[in-house]
C-alpha cells in the first residue's frame, strides 16, 4: 500500500507559523482519510523530518511560506519549488529544515517520489498562539488543497458527517 | 591589523545563531555570539494550568521536544513535592536514553562530521583500503568492500548530476581537511547508515511516547502509559520488546561505529585538543534516577571550576540548594528591557530591541536575544563534556571505561598519551558526546530491564495525582539533556502559573557577555582559534559546532532574512 504522509509543519506558539498544524487538525476533524494515509502535526522538527518522512511514497506538506503576495494567500508549490527552488528564495520560515531534510533523503535515495507543498503567506509570526484573521480564513482553501492532492494520489478521503471538533489545544485561553 | 568576520547563520538546523570574530595573525582575537531571534515562550504560560505547561513547553523547539516536556513536569512536581511511581520514572528514563542516542548520532554524522570529513575527497578513495581501515576499528558487519564501493558509486552518481545537493555548502578541499580519502569514504558510508539507526532510536521513543516528534505520554505526577501485560492497547511485553529490539540495534551502531569513528578521526586531528577550551567551569545535573523518589542516579551531576579536575562539587539531588539559589540570568548585553541579573523565579521577559549590529561599527552594548545565565556569578559550560568530566572525576565506572577507551584509541592513532584533561577542547567536546552516548548505550538496557522487571513483578502504578494548594509555591525541574543542563523554573499561585522560565543548555553556552564583561562559552572558546582563510572560516565553525548549537529554543521566532546557507562575510 502506498504510504502517504500529510504533514503540517510550523510552531503553534508563533501565530500564523502554526497554520500547518492547524490545517491538518481541521483536515482530520472534517475528513476521514483512508488506510495508508498518515496525518501528522509535525511541529518544527528540522532534520528529524528525515525520520518523519521515511518510507513515504508521497508527501503533502502544509506550511507558512515566505512569498510575494498578501497575508493568507494560498498557493500550491510543486516538488521542484520545494527541493530545488532558487537558492535565495526561502520558501518557509523553517528553511532549511524541509529542504535540508529532502536533500538528505535524496542522497540516501529515500526521497518520497511525490512532494507537494500547500502554503499560505503569514501575516504575523510573533509570539503567541492563534492565527490572524487572514490566515484563519485561508484554512478551508488549504484543507481543500490537501483533499485534492489525496484524490490525485488515489486516496480520496471521506467527509465526516457531522464533522468532529478539531483539537486546537494551543488556542485555549489561559486562566 | 585585525579583520572582522561575520558568520550567519551558523547552525545546520534551525539557524539563527550569528558569530562575529576579529581575526589577527590567523587567530581569533575577539568573538561575539548572538541569537538573532526573539525568545519569550515563557510569557505564553502565564496564567495557565501547570498540568498543561509541558504541552506548550514541548513546542518551544521541535527538535528537542522530549527534553522540554520532561523538565516542565519535573518543575511542577518539584514545586508540589510530588513523588512519581517507579514505572513512570523508568519509562521517562528509557525515553531520555533513546532520544539522547538519536540526538548524538545525528549531531556527529549529519551536523558536525562534515567540518572534518571531506565528502568530495571520498571519491578518490580505494574502497578496499577503506573497508580495511573500517574493519581495523570494529567488527561492524557493514564495513565490507561492497558497502564502501556502493557508497562511493552513489556519491559519484550524485556529483555527476552536477550538484552536490545536501553537500553544496561544505568547505571541500579546505587546507584544514586532513583525512585520507579512505577515511573520508568510510565516514560517508557511516553518515548514510547513521540515518537508519537514528530512526530506530526515534521509533523506540515513539512506542513509549505514543507519538513523535511530540510525545504525548507525560503527565504531572507520572506518565499515562497504562501498564497491562494482557491488553493490546497498553504498555505490554510486546511493546517493551519492540523498544528493546530497536534499542539493541542503536546500541550496536553506537558502540561499533559512532564511538570508534570519533576516537579514530579524533586521533587524526589531535592538534584540535589544543583549541577551543574556552570557559573551563563545568555544570551537570544528575539524571536517570533508579528509584521513585529520585535519590539515586545513574548519571552523576556536579560542578568543576577553572578546569581543576581535582576539586568537584557533586550535585546529588534534584533539589540541590546551591543550584536552586545561585542560578541567575543577566540581560546587560541582551535585547530585553532593563539591566539586571535575576534569579529565574524573579525574571521578566520583556523584549526591547535596540537594533542589529551594523557590520562597520564596533560591538554595541546589546547584541543578542540570548540572556547570559550564570551560576554564582560565573559563566558555566554545559553539555556532554561537562557531564563526562564531572562523572569521570567522581569515579563513575561506565564513564571511566568509555572515556579511557576513547583516549586510548585516539592516543594510539596520534601516537601520544592522552588523559581526560585533553577533553577540555573543541575536539574533546565532540569526543565527550560519543563517550556519553556509549555510556548511555550501556544504561539503555539496564533501565529497560529495571522497567521490565518492575512491571513483571505486577507493579502497574504510573501516576500520582497532583493537588495544588492555595497560595504560592515554587519549583524547578532539571534534566541533563543532550546539549546539557536544562532547567525549567515555575512559580504557581493558587494552582495557576504565576511565572515561568526555561534556562536552556544553548543559553548557557551561547549566551553573551555579562555585566562584568565575562564572555559566554561559545565566545571564550573561539578566542585563540586558528582561521587560515577568513573567507572560509571552517575552523571557527568546528569550534562552534562542537557545542551542538540548536538555538531554536535558546531564542525563538523567525528571522526576516531567510537563512539558507552559512555565509561568512569578511570586512
Amino acid at each position: 500500500m502506498t504510504r502517504i504522509v500529510v504533514l503540517g509543519i510550523g510552531n503553534v506558539l508563533n501565530a500564523d507559523d502554526g497554520l500547518g498544524p492547524h490545517a491538518v487538525r481541521v483536515l482530520e476533524a472534517e475528513w476521514e482519510t483512508g488506510p495508508g494515509v498518515e496525518v501528522i502535526d509535525g511541529g518544527t522538527p528540522g532534520l528529524d523530518l528525515v525520520s518523519v518522512l521515511h518510507g513515504a511514497e508521497a508527501v503533502v506538506v502544509v506550511d507558512a511560506v515566505r512569498d510575494r503576495g498578501a497575508p493568507g494567500d494560498v498557493k500550491r508549490y510543486p516538488r521542484e519549488d520545494v527541493i530545488e527552488g532558487a537558492p535565495r528564495l526561502a520558501m518557509s520560515p523553517h528553511e532549511p529544515g524541509l529542504r535540508d531534510a529532502l536533500l538528505t533523503m535524496e542522497f540516501e535515495g529515500s526521497t518520497p517520489g511525490d512532494v507537494t507543498l500547500w502554503g499560505a503567506i503569514p501575516e504575523s509570526v510573533e509570539l503567541g498562539p492563534g492565527l490572524t484573521p487572514a490566515c484563519r480564513a485561508a484554512i478551508p482553501a488549504l484543507v481543500d488543497g490537501v483533499v485534492a492532492e489525496l484524490r490525485r494520489l488515489g486516496a480520496p478521503p471521506r467527509r465526516r458527517d457531522p464533522p468532529l471538533k478539531p483539537d486546537l489545544w494551543w488556542e485555549r485561553r489561559a486562566g | 591589523m585585525s579583520q572582522r568576520i561575520t558568520i550567519d547563520p551558523i547552525t545546520r538546523i534551525e539557524g539563527h545563531l550569528r558569530i562575529d570574530c576579529e581575526v589577527e595573525g590567523g587567530k581569533v582575537s575577539k568573538a561575539w555570539s548572538s541569537g538573532t531571534m526573539w525568545r519569550g515562550i515563557e510569557n505564553i504560560l502565564l496564567g495557565r494550568d501547570p498540568r498543561e505547561a509541558w504541552i506548550f513547553a514541548q513546542r518551544i523547539c521541535g527538535v528537542c521536544t522530549t527534553v522540554h516536556s520532561l523538565a516542565s513536569v519535573r518543575a511542577v512536581e518539584n514545586a508540589l513535592g510530588l513523588e512519581i511511581p517507579l514505572n513512570a520514572q523508568l519509562i521517562r528514563n528509557v525515553i531520555v536514553v533513546a532520544h539522547a542516542l538519536h540526538d548524538h548520532i545525528v549531531h556527529f554524522y549529519q551536523l558536525s562530521a562534515l567540518d572534518w570529513v571531506d565528502v568530495v575527497s571520498a571519491l578518490k578513495a580505494d574502497p578496499a583500503k577503506a573497508a580495511q581501515v573500517a574493519q581495523s576499528l570494529s567488527d561492524w558487519p557493514r564495513n565490507s568492500v561492497q558497502e564502501m564501493k556502493a557508497v562511493q558509486a552513489r556519491l559519484k552518481d550524485f556529483v555527476a548530476k552536477g550538484q552536490l545537493g545536501i553537500f553544496t555548502n561544505g568547505y571541500w578541499g579546505h587546507p584544514a581537511m586532513k583525512l585520507p580519502p579512505e577515511v573520508n569514504l568510510l565516514a560517508v558510508a557511516h553518515y548514510l547508515q547513521a540515518l537508519e539507526y537514528q530512526r530506530k532510536a526515534l521509533k523506540a521513543v515513539a512506542v513509549l511516547g505514543s507519538k513523535t516528534p511530540n510525545i504525548q505520554n507525560l503527565a504531572v505526577g507520572g506518565v499515562v502509559n497504562a501498564v497491562n501485560m494482557d491488553a493490546a492497547a497498553t504498555l505490554n511485553m510486546n511493546k517493551l520488546f519492540e523498544v528493546r529490539s530497536q534499542l539493541e540495534e542503536v546500541i550496536r551502531f553506537v558502540q561499533q561505529v559512532y564511538f570508534p569513528d570519533v576516537a579514530a578521526i579524533g586521533g587524526m586531528y589531535a592538534e584540535w585538543l589544543g583549541y577551543g577550551a574556552g570557559v573551563r567551569n563545568y555544570l551537570a545535573v544528575p539524571d536517570l534516577p533508579t528509584d521513585a523518589a529520585a535519590t539515586r542516579f545513574d548519571m552523576p551531576g556536579g560542578i568543576l571550576m577553572g578546569g581543576d579536575l581535582a576539586k568537584v562539587r557533586p550535585i546529588t539531588s534534584w533539589k540541590d540548594d546551591f543550584f536552586a539559589k545561585n542560578v541567575t540570568e543577566d540581560i546587560s548585553h541582551a535585547w530585553y528591557d532593563g539591566d539586571w541579573a535575576r534569579h529565574p523565579y524573579k525574571e521578566t521577559t520583556d523584549p526591547k530591541f535596540t537594533g542589529i549590529w551594523k557590520p562597520e561599527s564596533p560591538a554595541p552594548a546589546k547584541y543578542t536575544w540570548v540572556k547570559a545565565p550564570r551560576l554564582d556569578g560565573k559563566p558555566m559550560q554545559v553539555g556532554p563534556l561537562a557531564q563526562v568530566l564531572v562523572a569521570y572525576v567522581q569515579g563513575d565506572m561506565l564513564t571511566q571505561k568509555w572515556a579511557n577507551k576513547c583516549l586510548e584509541i585516539a592516543g594510539g592513532v596520534a601516537k601520544a598519551k592522552l588523559g581526560p584533561a585533553v577533553l577540555q577542547s573543541t575536539l574533546g567536546r565532540i569526543a565527550a558526546r560519543s563517550i556519553r552516548a556509549a555510556v548511555m548505550s550501556d544504561l539503555a538496557i539496564k533501565h529497560w530491564e529495571l522497567l521490565a522487571n518492575n512491571v513483571g513483578k505486577g507493579d502497574t502504578a504510573i501516576y500520582n495525582e497532583p493537588r495544588f494548594p492555595t497560595g504560592t509555591i515554587e519549583g524547578f525541574g532539571v534534566h541533563e539533556a543532550p546539549r546539557g543542563v536544562l532547567s525549567h523554573w515555575v512559580v504557581i499561585e493558587n494552582g495557576k502559573v504565576k511565572n515561568y522560565q526555561a534556562v536552556v543548555p544553548s543559553t548557557w553556552n551561547a549566551g553573551p557577555r555579562d555585566a562584568q564583561d565575562q564572555m559566554g562559552p561559545y565566545e571564550a572558546s573561539l578566542v585563540g582559534n586558528p582561521v587560515a582563510d577568513p573567507h572560509k572560516p571552517l575552523e571557527a565553525l568546528r569550534t562552534v559546532h562542537s557545542f551542538d548549537p540548536c538555538l531554536a529554543c535558546a531564542v525563538h521566532t523567525h528571522d526576516a532574512e531567510g537563512n539558507e546557507i552559512a555565509r561568512a562575510k569578511v570586512l
